[in-house]
């Protein structure tokens, strides 16, 4: 086949359709670029708001609005530019890069892609509708109780960041396990771990700290809506409930969230500046030992945002010592750029260095600040005053959008094919650069003289008026820049220059594609020989796209890429991928429904919308698969490889995986919340014990334990030929006899409202009847899949993902369980 | 033998991260039950002991992932990247811990 012709075809099956048919887009390239441009218009808005909150604070005399909208206005700035913006931009830019960096045609679960994006967008969407309603969230980013507890904030104000929040999560850990998965099983021939480009290895690493830091967060929104809503008093002190549960839990997931911002950024840093300093990343090992040893430290500081809440020194000096030592490996990073740098001679000082420049100046200030407030007697003058304003912006503007900015100069070439003249990006950096160091550098100031955060005025006599006023003036001139900044991006993509290939001169794999990209990234996927940062783009592109490489060619109107074992990189399985749909928006609106009903308490319609949501995302595999078992695919150099489906741990297998540890951090999170309360609360314990009544409670055990049995046969029985339609059926009936036992276990326990020991006692059996819900309903889907001739000996895969689920779920049952006669006997015993 | 290599990578931190709960948990349980007004010798509080034991342990199981990775046939990428991680783990659980020799437990 020509190479024209190849291009073609590739190009008739892995397009988007025209018109509506946009809403039915899967690709990777496309969803990239969506997330970017939707995570850049909620930059858009949270920027309004600080302006506005700026020129609130610009003297003490102002009296633009008044404490109900600034409280609304600051707590909307942190929650849009946290979760709206930073996270949803680095998840774009993994999306559209990853991919092709890797020599992949896709990410492994293009649908899954979708569907977080229309998550986000309607989880934001909601968000700044309540804001334009006046009714958005106004308890500060971090919702403390008891303030966002229904006493201080009974309008739904804060279940709008409850529920909106959580949905948008969503996407967040789908977006977790799409990384994991692709970074480890969808990369090009010959690419082991080694190889990797280092963009890889930080976006791999952050994704992990995704997978283990949100689950708090989701746990702690699900426990917070349902003190609001059903007062179960999880955060109740009268009633053995402790606001400081809500901290742990937030912060568990809040300190991590810091360094899964920065670390892609980083891992952008660690891309370009080799490519201006043409010469290979210096220390490419210590820098990945130093993610590693960043990713796990970031989750040993959380108590250093609760260091005056009256925890003993000791647990202070821990936290303290891990949070100067998170500096170390930081600054091995920093090391390695300036050494990167040096090694290569004079840097070409593009408009990406200049940013590059900025962000090291910026980020290293935040970081010395934020040694100091990782010192616990400092921590305690500089706590909640602008001091933490100052050091947070230093290290979150320093350590992520100084970068992206860069990565936009860098990258955009890439997206539109075009090369900017840059005649703005120069002015824009400038003016952004001074303007933030003078919007936040006097803060560091007015937060030593005292001004605390998140009031909307304070008295003339303070004198901080002059510090305030040039930090407004700065906050406007730095508006200014990002202006300029927009106006350039759209000058280049209007006006740009053309360019042939690779115009920085780069070694990595992204810029073998052809510019801007076809839909298939590649048109014959390569074999890597070397580390993935020493290739030559420029040969390979070409090479590849004449489909001298593997996969060149169209076969069954499939969407075909590698996969790869993990460490290695050899060549396992031909993954196919799904196609163009537009179920991922069915399901994303179905979710968004469930939201909406759980906002505006209509409960009775909320279980109807939340079946149909889970049936809409099981649907998705309808027509996936073969109905006859494959032999070996060719994929070009006269090699063969089985399909993805019939291979022993294809991408979706990894994904219940890591699915499954994601929700284990969630019941972990849940068994220390109760743990917590009955050691720390006060009014505890309570009047009465309460924990799983012997009887359901050994029947419930029995009934998981058959469960995960009877999977298994089931997957035993389809292995030797046989039907496995009598071992599903018993396996769901006795997951769905163990929900009907969760439930009449969850019924017994006495008043959940009374006391925060009743009620997590509740949580924990209603958490593992969930768990066996699901269960149930992925045995009855093993039947569907055998029924529309979709399983056999070979083609297994769909019990073997369902094996995994019912193992965890008789473990997580059986440790619900055991978990309420703990917690009763130490009751118990406490009485 | 890579994907092993790829799971000790995260060995070092996991155990240092595993000395952190366990210190940090122990810690509230004994404050909880006034394990710093048990004195076992000296002026060594139930309360102290325990901790140090727990520091100890955790050091010690460091010091042999280490030795153990430094030990390992084929210095390749991962396994040697491994091995610098658990060194940097060990040298963080001393510093981050090393307070349970001084600072009072409960205050």
């Amino acid at each position: 086949m020509s190479a024209i012709r190849l291009h073609r075809a590739l190009a008739e099956v892995w397009g988007t359709p025209p018109g509506i048919g946009r809403l039915s887009a899967v690709n990777h390239t496309v969803l990239g670029k969506r997330f970017i441009v939707a995570a850049f218009v909620f930059f858009a808005i949270g920027g309004l708001l600080a302006m506005l909150i700026r020129v609130q604070l610009a003297t003490s005399q102002t009296a633009f609005v008044g404490p109900e909208l600034y409280g609304q206005i600051f707590t909307m700035h942190g929650t849009v530019m946290m979760f709206l913006f930073a996270i949803p931009m680095f998840e774009g830019l993994a999306m559209y890069l990853l991919p092709k960096m890797l020599g992949a045609r896709d990410l492994a679960f293009p649908r899954l892609s979708a569907y977080g994006f229309w998550c986000y967008v309607f989880g934001g969407s909601i968000l700044i509708a309540a804001l334009l309603a006046g009714v958005a969230p106004n308890g500060g980013w971090f919702m403390y109780t008891p303030l966002s507890s229904s006493a201080y904030t009974p309008g739904i104000n804060a279940d709008v960041w409850l529920l909106g929040i959580t949905f948008v999560e969503i996407s967040a850990l789908s977006a977790a396990v799409e990384i994991i998965v692709s970074v480890l099983k969808v990369r090009a021939p010959g690419m082991s771990l080694a190889r990797m480009p280092i963009l890889a290895w930080y976006l791999l690493i952050t994704a992990f700290m995704m997978l283990f830091g949100f689950p708090p967060l989701i746990l702690g929104s699900i426990l917070l809506e349902l003190e609001r809503a059903f007062d179960l008093p999880f955060f109740d002190p009268l009633r053995g409930g402790d606001p400081l549960l809500w901290q742990h839990l937030f912060w568990l997931f809040g300190h991590p969230e810091v360094y899964i911002i920065f670390l892609p950024a980083a891992g952008a840093v660690s891309t370009m500046i080799p490519t201006f300093a043409r010469h290979e990343l210096v220390g490419y090992r210590a820098v990945v030992v130093a993610v590693v040893a960043v990713a796990f430290l970031s989750f040993g500081l959380w108590v250093h945002h609760m260091f005056t809440v009256g925890i003993p020194h000791l647990a202070l000096a821990f936290f303290s010592a891990a949070s100067g030592l998170v500096a170390v490996p930081t600054a091995v990073q920093i090391f390695a750029w300036i050494a990167t740098l040096a090694q290569g001679g004079r840097p070409r000082l593009s408009v990406p260095m200049l940013h590059l420049g900025g962000f090291l100046f910026v980020f290293v200030i935040g970081g010395l600040t934020g040694v100091m407030v990782a010192m616990v007697p400092f921590n305690w003058q500089a706590h909640d005053t602008h001091f933490v304003v100052a050091h947070l912006h230093y290290v979150l503007v320093g350590g992520f959008v100084f970068p992206m900015m860069a990565a936009a100069h860098y990258w955009l070439p890439h997206f539109t094919g075009r090369v900017a003249e840059h005649t703005l990006a120069v002015p824009a950096f400038w003016l952004i650069f001074a303007g933030f160091n003078a919007t936040f550098f006097p803060m560091h100031l007015t937060g030593l003289l005292g001004m605390p955060r998140r009031v909307d005025s304070y008295p003339a006599e303070a004198g901080w008026d002059g510090l305030n006023l040039f930090s407004s003036v700065g906050g406007f001139v730095m508006a200014a820049g990002f202006a300029l900044f927009v106006v350039d991006l759209v000058v280049q993509v209007r006006f740009g220059k053309g360019f042939r290939r690779n115009p920085w001169g780069a070694r990595t794999l992204e810029w073998a594609t052809p510019t801007p990209p076809p839909p298939y990234a590649f048109a014959s996927l390569p074999r890597i020989g070397d580390r993935a940062d020493r290739l030559d783009p420029d040969r390979l592109g070409a090479e590849l796209a004449a489909g001298r490489g593997y996969l060149g060619h169209v076969r069954n109107g499939w969407m075909e890429t590698l996969g790869v074992d993990m460490a290695s990189g050899r060549p396992g399985e031909v993954i196919v991928l799904p196609r163009q749909t537009y179920r991922p928006l069915i399901s994303g609106v179905l979710t968004g429904l469930f939201v909406l009903a759980l906002l505006f308490k209509l409960y009775w319609l909320s279980l109807p919308l939340l079946a149909l949501a889970v049936a809409s995302l099981f649907a998705w595999t309808h027509g996936i698969g073969t109905r006859d078992d494959l032999e070996p695919l060719p994929i070009g150099h006269g090699e063969a490889l089985p399909v993805h489906w019939q291979t022993a741990r294809p991408p979706s297998w990894w994904a219940m995986v890591f699915a499954i540890a994601a929700d284990v951090t969630m019941f972990a999170s849940l068994l220390f919340g109760a743990l917590f309360l009955w050691l720390v609360a006060p009014g505890w314990p309570p009047s009465a014990a309460t924990g799983a009544a012997l009887p359901p409670a050994l029947l419930a055990a029995l009934a998981l334990g058959a469960s995960a049995v009877l999977g298994r046969r089931a997957l035993a029985v389809l292995k030797g030929g046989a039907s496995p339609v009598l071992s599903l059926a018993a396996c769901a009936a006795a997951q769905a006899g163990a929900v009907l036992l969760f439930w009449i276990l969850a019924a017994q326990v006495p008043a959940p409202t009374a006391h925060a020991h009743h009620a997590t006692v509740f949580v924990i059996l209603a958490y593992a009847g969930a768990r066996a819900a699901f269960g149930a309903l992925l045995a009855l889907y093993g039947l569907w899949r055998w029924r529309d001739g979709y399983l056999s000996a070979r083609r297994s895969l769909d019990l073997r993902i369902g094996r995994l689920w019912h193992d965890y779920a008789a473990v997580a049952g059986l440790v619900a369980l055991a978990a309420t006669v703990l917690l009763a006997w130490l009751v118990r015993a406490a009485a | 033998m890579t994907g092993r290599a790829l799971l000790m990578l995260a060995a070092g931190f996991t155990l240092w991260a595993a000395a952190f709960v366990a210190l940090y948990a122990m810690l509230s349980v004994g404050c909880r039950f006034g394990w710093d007004e048990v004195v076992l010798f000296g002026n060594v509080s139930l309360q102290r002991a325990q901790l140090v034991a727990i520091f100890l342990v955790a050091v010690a199981a460091g010091a042999a992932l280490a030795l153990a990775l430094r030990r390992r046939a084929g210095w390749s990428f991962l396994w040697r990247a491994a091995y610098g991680a658990a060194l940097a783990a060990l040298a963080a659980s001393v510093l981050s811990f090393a307070a349970v020799f001084g600072l009072s437990a409960c205050v």
